[in-house]
C-alpha cells in the first residue's frame, strides 16, 4: 500500500465500511507515514465542516416566487415532455464494459498489484465472488454476462482505485 | 423518514391523484422550500431555480399516476428536481467550474505524497463554522462541476444517506461514494490552500 492508494480508500476507512484486513493495512501505513496521517486528519475535518454547512445554507424562497409558482401550477395543464432515463442508460452501458475489461484482466493475470489485493481481500469475505472468480479462472473464459451481484461488487472494487489509474498492467 | 411523514405523503398523493381541491396547494406548502433550495444549490440563480421549480411541480403533478409507492415520495421528487436542473444546465456552457483534477492530491511516481502535508485539523476544529469559512466552503463547492456538485449537495447539504442519494440520482452506491470522496478531496485541498494563504498574510 502506498500513499496514493491510501488516499483513495479514506472514505471507506472513515465510514466504517472497510474490511478489517484492509483497515489494518491503512493503520499500519499511517503509523509510519506522517503526511498520510495529516492527510487523513484534514480529510476527516473537511467532511465534518462540510456537513456543518448544511445548517447555514438556506435560500429563502421569495414571496413573489411563491405566488407565481402557485398561480402557474393552478393554471397550467399542458403536456410535459419526458425528461429522464437516456443519461442513466449510457452510464449503465459504460459500467458493464468496464466490469468486463476488469474480469478479462483478472483472468489474464494482468491486474495491478493493488487491484489484485482488492480482489483477494474482497473474495476472502464474499463467497459469491470467490466462487465466480475461481470458476472463471478454471475455465479461462467468461461465459455469458456476469451475474448482477458480481457486477456490483466488481464495480465497487474498481471505484476504490485511484482515478485515471489503469487497473491492469501494461 | 418518520412513519408519520410517510403517512402524510400517502394522503397527499392520494389527493393529488384524484385531483382533489387544495392538493396542489398542499404539495407546494410541503415541498416548495425544499425544491427551491435544491434547485438553487444546483443552478445558483434565482430565476433559473424558479423556472426549474415550476417544471418540477408540473412533472410531479402530471406523473403522479405513474409514481410507484416503492420509493419515498420525496426521493422521487428530488430525482425529478435533479434531472430537471441537469437538463437546464446541459445547454449552457459553464466557464466558472474548476477542473477537479487540479485539486487532487499529488503523488510521486512511486505513490508517495509529493509535498509536505500540514495538519490544520485542530486549528479548524476549535472554530465553529464561522461565516468566512462557511462562505469559502460554499464558494469552493459551487465551483465544482455538476457531476460532483450534485452528489455533494444531496449528501452533505441535504443530508441524504449514500443510499438515498444513489436512488435520487439513479446511480450505484459505490459511484456516489466515489464522487463524494473526490468532492471532499477537492475541498480538502482548497481548504488547505486557503488556510495556508491566510497564514502568510
Ligand atoms: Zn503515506
Ligand atoms: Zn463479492
Amino acid at each position: 500500500m502506498n500513499c496514493k492508494e491510501l488516499a483513495y480508500l479514506l472514505a471507506d476507512y472513515f465510514d466504517g465500511s472497510m474490511d478489517p484486513r484492509m483497515r489494518a493495512e491503512l493503520d499500519g501505513h499511517m503509523a509510519m507515514c506522517e503526511p498520510c496521517m495529516n492527510f487523513a486528519k484534514t480529510y476527516r475535518m473537511t467532511c465534518r465542516k462540510a456537513s456543518e454547512l448544511r445548517k447555514c445554507i438556506e435560500y429563502k424562497i421569495p414571496d413573489e416566487v411563491r405566488e407565481r409558482l402557485a398561480s402557474f401550477l393552478v393554471a397550467a395543464t399542458e403536456k410535459f415532455p419526458e425528461q429522464m432515463e437516456e443519461y442513466h442508460l449510457q452510464v449503465e452501458r459504460e459500467r458493464r464494459e468496464k466490469v468486463l475489461a476488469f474480469c478479462r484482466a483478472a483472468i489474464e493475470a494482468k491486474l495491478s498489484s493493488m487491484a489484485a489485493l482488492l480482489v483477494e481481500s474482497h473474495c476472502a469475505n464474499c463467497r459469491e465472488c470467490k466462487e465466480y472468480f475461481d470458476s472463471v479462472l478454471k475455465t479461462r473464459g467468461l461465459n455469458g454476462p456476469h451475474p448482477e451481484e458480481i457486477q456490483e461488487h466488481v464495480t465497487r472494487l474498481m471505484e476504490s482505485l485511484p482515478p485515471d489509474e489503469e487497473f491492469f498492467l501494461a | 423518514m418518520s412513519a408519520e411523514r410517510w403517512k402524510e405523503d400517502e394522503g397527499l398523493l392520494e389527493r393529488l391523484r384524484k385531483g382533489a381541491p387544495g392538493a396542489v396547494d398542499e404539495l407546494l406548502r410541503q415541498y416548495q422550500g425544499k425544491i427551491f433550495n435544491l434547485a438553487m444549490s444546483i443552478l445558483k440563480n434565482e430565476s433559473d431555480a424558479e423556472e426549474a421549480a415550476q417544471d418540477v411541480f408540473m412533472t410531479v403533478i402530471r406523473k403522479v399516476d405513474t409514481f410507484k409507492g416503492n420509493s419515498a415520495f420525496y426521493s422521487w421528487m428530488y430525482r425529478i428536481c435533479v434531472n430537471t436542473c441537469l437538463m437546464r444546465l446541459r445547454g449552457k456552457r459553464r466557464n466558472d467550474t474548476v477542473a477537479i483534477e487540479e485539486f487532487m492530491p499529488v503523488f510521486t511516481e512511486d505513490g508517495m505524497h509529493a509535498s509536505p502535508m500540514d495538519d490544520w485539523s485542530k486549528e479548524v476544529e476549535r472554530k465553529a463554522l464561522n461565516e468566512e469559512l462557511g462562505m469559502m466552503i460554499r464558494k469552493f463547492t459551487e465551483e465544482l462541476s455538476e457531476k460532483y456538485r450534485v452528489v455533494f449537495v444531496l449528501s452533505d447539504i441535504e443530508g441524504l444517506s449514500n443510499e438515498e442519494t444513489a436512488k435520487v440520482l439513479g446511480m450505484t452506491v459505490p459511484a456516489v461514494k466515489s464522487r463524494l470522496h473526490r468532492a471532499r478531496l477537492y475541498l480538502r485541498e482548497q481548504l488547505s490552500r486557503y488556510l495556508k494563504e491566510g497564514k502568510v498574510e
